[in-house]
């Protein structure tokens, strides 16, 4: 590596720092640093190779493929568990194949969703990712979930909803594709709270009181101060621990977060909407899913529903899809629209 | 001084979001140059990766003023070990409630 090269290879350093490290930097520095550089772009080459095994062509069925990681950082990682095997005796593998099994199904029996591009895409999941791994997250392909650390959290398969909150990002990508960035990312995971939510509450055969309203109950180990996630119903009433910190979410628009932490927000200000949709889904009582879940569905694959629409603009399309499928003056459209008045979103 | 954050991931935590600092007055000249080669190793525009939910690293140089003189952001699985190890043992900011979320 020489001073005249620095620059092109890492533009995103500031010059003056270019300068020290080219002018002032050792060469056993210059080379580690060089070394380094390889290793990560050796690594950035595997990220995203993955190729979907095939799908389902049979409407109604889905094709789950679970991998184990082995508690290394690799993705897919062995495959363990697929489509019609039986239990495997591991609580994360099976887990996260009854996981895919009651997302797929609440998307197909309710909405008629053939998985999450509604063509039958192969359902891939990796368990057992990184050692005491304390996240799950979607990475564009398939849902990722790492075993917890023990202390604060458990494995992160332990609570259906946060794997159907990982699937739906997945519908997203397939729909309205929203930024993943300030109100459109708080959208994003707002819909993802929505349908874990809905799964769970599918799986459980809840009616809207009986259902807790809370986005992964079970994560937290005892020794934190918290029932879950984040609560849709009382939002920011999550946890208030001392590690963890005191749950941010606001549950009104005259609180609503401006930042840039945690891209714009996304997994704070989602407080708004989920609290929005609890309270649409209350009003009308029963199940969640069959109207208030309906109107958000609607939405959720509604080619208005823009990149990087806001809380308005959504909240304005489900007071329209609620009105195309119940009516204008339908009990529906109705406790749609108080619900967004109710957290600031609508006058 | 160095400034490192974790953030992202399934929640946002204000708790474990909170910045961490390398006063670099404190550091030997072998640590110093360390840290100096860990960022000229930084993978750069990795933030823009597919998906959801995936944890992220910020890494900003400040100055005594509390100025950002430099900031890069980070997508975990591309970070360094070495930069993670730094992470780990770095001074924790104190915790604010209610206000660490916001700008």
């Amino acid at each position: 590596m020489t001073a005249s090269n620095l620059p092109m290879a890492r533009p995103f350093l500031p010059p003056y720092l270019l300068e020290r490290v080219a002018t002032g930097g050792s060469a056993r520095l210059r080379e580690c640093a060089r070394h380094t550089l390889l290793v990560d772009s050796r690594f950035r080459a595997r990220a995203g190779a993955v190729t979907l095994p095939p799908g389902s062509e049979r409407r109604g069925e889905p094709a789950r493929y679970v991998h184990s990681a082995e508690q290394q950082q690799v993705l897919p990682g062995k495959l363990v568990r697929r489509e019609g095997q039986g239990e495997s005796g591991d609580s994360a593998i099976d887990e996260a194949y009854h996981g895919l099994g009651a997302t797929y199904r609440l998307f197909w029996e309710v909405y008629r969703r053939h998985s999450l591009d509604d063509q039958g895409m192969a359902l891939l999941a990796t368990v057992h990712y990184g050692k005491e791994y304390e996240n799950a997250f979607w990475d564009g392909n398939q849902m990722v979930f790492g075993d917890g650390d023990g202390e604060l959290f458990n494995r992160f398969t332990i609570a259906v909803d946060i794997i159907a909150h990982e699937l739906t990002h997945g519908v997203i990508q397939h729909e309205a594709a929203l930024e993943y960035a300030y109100q459109a990312g708080a959208l994003n995971e707002s819909l993802s709270d929505v349908f874990g939510t809905l799964v769970k509450q599918y799986q459980g055969e809840q009616r809207v009181e009986q259902a807790d309203w809370l986005v992964g109950e079970g994560l937290f180990t005892d020794r934190v101060a918290g029932r879950a996630l984040r609560s849709m119903a009382e939002p920011g009433t999550a946890y208030d621990d001392p590690l963890l910190g005191s749950d941010p979410q606001p549950g009104h628009m005259n609180d609503l977060v401006e930042t840039h932490e945690d891209n714009g927000g996304v997994h704070i200000n989602s407080g708004i909407p989920n609290r929005a949709f609890h309270l649409a889904a209350m009003a009308l009582g029963g199940h969640a899913w069959e109207r208030a879940g309906w109107v958000w569905y609607d939405t959720l694959v509604d080619q208005r529903l823009g990149r990087n629409s806001d809380f308005a603009t959504f909240a304005g399309l489900t007071q329209d899809n609620a009105a195309r499928r119940f009516g204008a003056t339908s009990e529906v459209a109705e406790a749609v629209l108080a619900a967004w008045r109710t957290v600031g979103v609508l006058p | 001084m160095l400034r490192l954050s974790r953030e992202g991931g399934l929640a946002h935590f204000p708790g474990l979001a909170r910045p961490r600092c390398v006063h670099c007055t404190g550091c030997s000249e072998e640590q110093l140059g360390e840290l100096q080669s860990l960022l000229l190793a930084l993978p750069g525009a990795s933030v823009a990766e597919a998906g959801n939910d995936r944890r992220r690293f910020c890494v900003a140089l400040v100055g005594e003023g509390g100025e950002v003189l430099w900031s890069q952001v980070v997508a975990e699985e591309s970070a360094p070990q070495a930069l993670l190890a730094w992470w780990r043992r770095a001074e924790i900011a104190p915790l604010q409630k209610k206000t660490d979320g916001q700008a």
